[in-house]
């Protein structure tokens, strides 16, 4: 995963309507802090960095690179865990 | 004496296993069915599933697995995958792929399925066919292509057992090139018609402890390609499994005739009183429904398993194993090494003279 890497949700993966749970075949990720927020702009299109930017106008105070760090290793872990597919 | 705090009550159910039909084309030696199935005439209308759904959802169940027998046996399937969904479940469905057509499975997905699963029962044709019970093995595989076209999550499920735990790695390899995105290893758990063939399917126990590697590897070698899990034999071990998360914790199971379960086994504990969902809303089964309350909390426990802290994790355990194995629901569940009745186990776990399969009807 890249800061120009378009991840979108796996198939059979999507976010509870209302909870911070992400819902994935035969289980449930709890969401924690942003990370709903995070996985509700993934659309296969936005990069990461475009999320990146996006958290970081809505939130001050925030230093750009620790916010692009932190988003990389949640997307990172989700990847591996199979609920993320990722583009170019 | 300090006896460990009662166990905490359970929080909202998570998962409704909906056994839509018992009618099956395939007759597998480790069918977990109950041996006595429901008859297609008993079965439940679409407007009664319909409304256990919303029920299902409206309590905070979250996933809802399609099963049977076989689902593609019900006309109505595409209606109840939409009921399903629109009630907010996440849907999931198990299945054999025969009778499945892409027209079909077009219509499935479109209806709103978001996960199928199909298991496999070995690498070889003939082996695998001789399992199920009927030709399976080359639908199944003439399936997986169709499937990965469409946008659904896919797990392949293989089951195991001393028939053909040896060849593992090469089961494995079979379900990497067919690119699922889960792969279940699932061992035989000895209920329903798979007890009756405890003899045939057991694995030895040097078998299982050569597999423990082969899956750790396949588990490593596949990290975020495809996730691997693994489900091993309690027979094997030390502690009982915290079965269906608890009794009454986790998990209702609506059989085809609307009776509703604990577990899919339940029904072989004597005494047990089943609701039906025809009678009585979920909310009312779930919290007054006699089956349910049945081994809730501690207060039916041994002393022994009152006493112990692992009560929190395991529950104590499963109690139709228990039963089944001591002819006493209450009693410790014999995988456990505190059991008087561990030896069993032990009996159990060496090789066995060749045995006939049974098949079921």
């Amino acid at each position: 995963m890249e800061l120009n890497s378009t991840p979108r949700l796996a198939p059979g993966c999507r976010l509870h309507p209302t909870d911070s749970v992400l819902l994935i075949p035969e289980g449930t990720l709890n969401l924690t802090g942003p990370s709903r927020e995070i996985l509700s702009m993934l659309d296969g299109k936005r990069t990461v960095s475009d999320v990146v930017t996006a958290l970081v106008q809505q939130y001050e105070d925030v230093d750009e690179k620790e916010i692009g760090e932190d988003v990389l290793s949640l997307l990172n872990r989700l990847q591996q865990r199979g609920v993320l597919r990722v583009g170019a | 004496m300090t006896s460990p705090a009662a166990i905490s009550t359970p929080r909202s159910p998570l998962s409704l296993i909906a056994e839509v039909t018992h009618r099956c084309p395939l007759h597998c030696l480790y069918c977990s069915n109950p041996l006595e199935m429901q008859r297609a005439e008993a079965e439940l209308t679409t407007e009664d599933w319909t409304r256990v759904f919303k029920q299902a959802a409206e309590m905070g169940f979250l996933h809802l697995h399609l099963t049977g027998g076989e689902p593609l046996a019900r006309r109505d399937l595409p209606e109840l995958i939409r009921a399903g969904r629109e009630a907010g479940l996440y849907v999931n469905m198990i299945t054999s792929g025969v009778g499945m057509t892409e027209e079909r499975l077009a219509g499935l997905v479109e209806a709103g399925l978001e996960h199928l699963q199909l298991s496999f029962q070995d690498i070889e044709e003939a082996s695998a066919n001789h399992i199920a019970g009927t030709r399976a093995h080359a639908i199944k595989l003439a399936l997986v292509p169709v499937l990965k076209r469409y946008p659904l999550a896919f797990t392949i499920n293989l089951v195991v057992h001393r028939m053909n735990l040896d060849h593992l790695e090469e089961f494995i390899a079979l379900a990497e090139d067919l690119h699922p995105d889960r792969l279940e290893i699932a061992h035989v758990q000895y209920y329903g018609w798979a007890l009756k063939n405890r003899a045939l399917l057991m694995p030895t126990e040097e078998q299982v402890e050569r597999s423990i590697p082969i899956v750790e590897a396949a588990k490593e070698r596949l990290r975020g390609k495809i996730h691997v899990e693994a489900v091993f034999p309690d027979y094997f071990g030390s502690f009982p499994k915290a079965c269906v998360g608890g009794w009454g914790r986790q998990m209702m199971l609506i059989d085809p005739a609307g009776q509703a379960l604990p577990c899919h086994s339940a029904a072989v504990i004597p005494g047990m009183v089943f609701d039906n969902v025809r009678e009585h809303d979920l909310e009312w089964i779930w919290k007054c429904s006699s089956a349910f309350n049945r081994f809730r909390g501690d207060d039916w426990m041994s002393p022994t398993c009152q006493a112990c802290p692992r009560k929190e994790k395991d529950f104590g355990g499963c109690r139709c194993q228990a039963f089944l194995m001591t002819g006493d629901p209450n009693a410790i569940d014999p995988v456990c090494s505190l059991s008087p009745d561990h030896d069993l186990l032990k009996d159990l776990r060496v090789s066995k003279p060749e045995v006939l399969p049974i098949w079921r009807g």
